[in-house]
């Protein structure tokens, strides 16, 4: 059996991925996956936490975080083509529309 | 006679029918103020000055209803109906000669209450005469000297409202209930002096009299509540013996303190008899109190300082040193309310308080010593004044100044019966001179310079007569009221002690017998530029007119009273402890001075001596004034005239030059007094005011926020990516910390 660190490594990894994705890719849809990537990680770390304590609750955990990224997606796209169809772009960069 | 002695003796109206409705002697006043304030502009004349008439005649109606009531007795019995029990006392401890009514409870807060009782004994019942009297007759002469006045009920509402204020302030059994007339009749009085408010000047001697009279009020209040404190520390230090030796008990004080409040007259009597006494164990004036903010204070010295306190106040109302300087500048009000203010009822405010104070008075010779001096004082240096004012009002009132010095004299020394009568009779011919002043301008256009008045005798037949009596009465010749009022007080003056300080007794008697010379001196000098001699070629119109019946009736009333009101001080009557002849006044006061004549007794503080004046004293009081009236005859009938056109001597122009700009006390005041308080005043505003507040503080604020608001500005680009980085560096700072927090 893998120790539990290595899993943990791995998820922080990951994460980092994901947070360097999210900080410097331009596409909006991209950033998008990137999320998904961090959200990943951090099931990664609760499903590796379950294991090492043997309850339910980090499994339940990660299938709320699996259910919450699925909505999260949805609604992101549905944005991201509503923007896309009122601008003509999704890169990030263009979009500052939070400052209003 | 005795069938008047009987009828007189029985009250029409039974004192216990009578003494619930005591308010309605304020309420008529009131209501007619609020009548012609409300609605006086659609009334119209005729009904204006009947309301304001009769709402003041009825409560002169109600009072000498009150006043008969103070002295009812049942014939059969031979008992005296007018007596209540008192509730700082035991059961069997009368207030004799008094009615009185509470209204329940004003206000409280903790132990500290104020209820709304009225009190009339013969004290405040004769100013309740005094007041509404002289008030009715000032009111109906009103009607005439306003008549070509736009402000008509404006007048008479403010009249109204003074009388009520005034009578609060004698009718209130307690000291908080007094200060609420205390502060009305200041508040009229403002509103009258600056009756014609569209002439700057006169607004502004409103201002002074009010701004003056505030200083006084302070000072009141403060020792208001300094009597408070000691009333506490008295009942929390004093045991049994201290209540038995003056007939009460401590359950008996305590319930009446929670029923009556700390601040009644009665209440503070009896404190006030039980300090004194020095027996062992006892509470008495050199006791330190223990707790409380007064901690190691005696209660001789708060005492002390409570009175002088009081006598600040008192100066404020009363025009005394160094508050005096509102009274003459009054003068640019209308003249009825000069004579009725100034002359008859709110100057007197101190008199009166000291008065309701005397058994606390008496024990401090500091502060009777103080009070004595200050109207010595105050009373020269107004008829030094007074020599060479020209202005007819101006010189009334420092008359008025100066003869309230004279009556402070006599409380200060004790002799407070007559200080009282003198307050009444200098009522009746003061209001009398001043409402023959305001008579002698009606006829003569406006002119108030009595240089430029003269021979008046022929052609204001009424007012030469009425006023020639009250200068006679006022400069003290024999048979008229003002030389027995004025020679009791200095009789008492002279032959009253007080203990530790017995010179001041001799030096404010030579200070009284000059300011006596000195009131003959220039009253005569009035009359005789005002109404002898021949008309001034300078005169504003060529005949003067009599005033209407309105105007003369007043006058010739006042004339009246102030001849035969010296009945009060003849000793007729004999004194009910040891049957030597007493003056009628003496022996009718005496109820309300029981409580300061046993605190004398006990204390020793003061040495009273109630002998009446021999025929040498009166002589010799004679000879004074009529020396002095004699010395202005001789000046300005012979000497001045015959030198008409030649240049006066130098130093006499200086002399008088200083005089007439009143020893330049105003523009001291304003060199020591007034420029530092502005200059401090502006340093603050400028300062303070502007550098700290406005810019510091209250634009300093925004400022911040601004410059914050918009440095925080650049942050929010809206890009969600720098977004995010701030967060992820905010997660790193996290994970830093914890790392940290984990490795150690």
């Amino acid at each position: 059996m893998v120790p539990i660190p290595y899993y943990l490594l791995l998820a922080a990894a990951l994460f980092c991925m994901g947070m360097f994705g999210v900080m410097v890719r331009r596409n909006a849809l991209v950033v998008f996956m990137c999320v998904e990537l961090m959200l990943n990680a951090a099931n990664l770390t609760f499903l590796a936490f379950a294991r090492m304590h043997g309850d339910v609750i980090g499994h339940v955990s990660a299938f709320f975080v699996i259910a919450v990224a699925a909505s999260e997606a949805a609604i992101g796209l549905a944005i991201v083509i509503a923007v896309f169809r009122s601008r003509g772009s999704v890169l990030v960069e263009d979009l500052r529309t939070m400052k209003h | 006679m005795t069938s008047l002695s009987e009828f007189l003796q029985v009250a029409p109206v039974a004192p216990d029918v009578l003494a619930p409705s005591l308010w309605l002697i304020i309420a008529l006043p009131l209501l007619g103020a609020f009548i012609c304030g409300v609605f006086g502009k659609t009334l119209g004349r005729a009904n204006v000055h009947l309301i304001a008439c009769s709402a003041v005649g009825g409560a002169f109606v109600l009072s000498v209803l009150a006043f008969w009531a103070t002295s009812s007795m049942d014939l059969e019995s031979r008992r005296l109906l007018s007596f209540f029990v008192n509730p700082f006392g035991q059961d069997r401890d009368y207030v004799r000669y008094a009615i009185a009514h509470d209204y329940g409870t004003w206000f409280s807060a903790g132990d500290f209450r104020v209820n709304f009782g009225l009190m009339v004994d013969h004290l405040s019942g004769i100013l309740l005469l005094v007041i509404t009297g002289v008030g009715f007759l000032i009111h109906l002469y009103s009607t005439s000297y306003m008549e070509h006045d736009p402000a008509y009920a404006r007048f008479f509402a403010y009249l109204n409202l003074f009388v009520a204020a005034m009578l609060v302030l004698v009718m209130a059994d307690n000291l908080v209930l007094l200060f609420v007339g205390w502060e009305g009749v200041g508040m009229a009085s403002y509103l009258l002096i600056g009756f014609w408010y569209d002439d700057p000047a006169k607004a502004w001697a409103g201002r002074k009299a009010f701004v003056t009279n505030r200083i006084g009020d302070f000072a009141f209040l403060i020792a208001t509540f300094l009597m408070v404190l000691t009333v506490g520390a008295f009942t929390r230090q004093a045991d049994e013996r201290d209540y038995t030796s003056v007939g009460t008990s401590s359950q008996r004080y305590a319930s009446a303190l929670e029923d009556k409040g700390p601040v009644t007259f009665l209440g503070l009597q009896k404190m006030a008899e039980a300090l004194p006494d020095g027996g062992p164990g006892k509470v008495n004036l050199s006791t330190p109190i223990d707790s409380g903010p007064l901690e190691g204070y005696t209660f001789g010295g708060v005492m002390t300082a409570a009175l002088l306190l009081f006598l600040l106040g008192a100066a404020g109302k009363s025009a005394q040193l160094p508050l005096y300087v509102w009274l003459p500048d009054a003068m640019a009000g209308p003249t009825p309310v000069s004579a009725l203010i100034h002359a008859a009822t709110m100057v007197t405010a101190g008199v009166y308080l000291f008065s309701r104070m005397s058994a606390l008075l008496v024990l401090s010779p500091t502060a009777m010593a103080t009070v004595a001096i200050i109207g010595a004082l105050t009373s020269l240096l107004a008829a030094l004044i007074a020599f060479a004012q020209d202005d007819i009002k101006k010189v009334l009132a420092y008359s008025t100044v100066s003869q309230l010095g004279i009556m402070f004299m006599g409380v200060g020394m004790g002799i407070f019966w007559a200080a009282v009568l003198h307050l009444v009779t200098h009522a009746f011919f003061k209001a009398c001179l001043f409402l023959g002043a305001g008579s002698v301008m009606h006829g003569n256009g406006d002119e108030t310079d009595i240089k430029k008045l003269g021979g008046l005798r022929h052609e204001m037949k009424w007012t030469w007569g009425t006023f020639f009596v009250a200068t006679l009465a006022i400069t003290g010749i024999v048979p008229l009221s003002g030389f027995f009022s004025k020679d009791a007080i200095f009789h008492g003056v002279h032959h009253n002690h007080l203990e530790g300080l017995h010179w001041v007794s001799g030096a404010v008697y030579y200070l009284g017998l000059l300011i006596a010379a000195c009131t003959a001196f220039y009253m005569t000098r009035l009359y005789l530029l005002t109404f002898e001699g021949p008309r001034s070629k300078e005169a504003r119109v060529a005949h003067a007119h009599e005033s209407a019946w309105q105007m003369t009736l007043p006058l010739v009333v006042l004339a009246f009273l102030s001849v035969v009101s010296s009945v009060y001080a003849w000793p007729l009557l004999k004194a009910s402890s040891d049957g030597r002849p007493q003056p009628v006044f003496e022996n009718f006061l005496s109820p309300v001075f029981a409580a300061m004549n046993r605190v004398v007794a006990t204390g020793k503080t003061v040495e009273l001596d109630t002998s009446v004046p021999a025929m040498g004293d009166y002589v010799f009081a004679w000879l004074v004034a009529v020396s002095g009236g004699a010395l202005a005859g001789f000046l300005y009938l012979k000497f001045f005239p015959a030198r008409a056109g030649q240049p006066v001597p130098a130093f006499a122009r200086a002399v008088r030059r200083a005089a007439q700009n009143k020893f330049y006390v105003d523009e001291l005041y304003e060199l020591v007094i007034i420029r530092p308080v502005k200059f401090t005043a502006f340093i603050l505003f400028r300062v303070v005011d502007a550098l700290l507040i406005d810019t510091v503080a209250v634009r300093g604020t925004a400022w911040v926020t601004a410059r914050v608001g918009s440095a925080l500005r650049y942050v929010q680009s809206g890009d969600a990516q720098a977004y995010a980085a701030v967060m992820a560096l905010a997660l790193l700072g996290g994970v830093a910390y914890a790392l940290i927090q984990v490795l150690q």
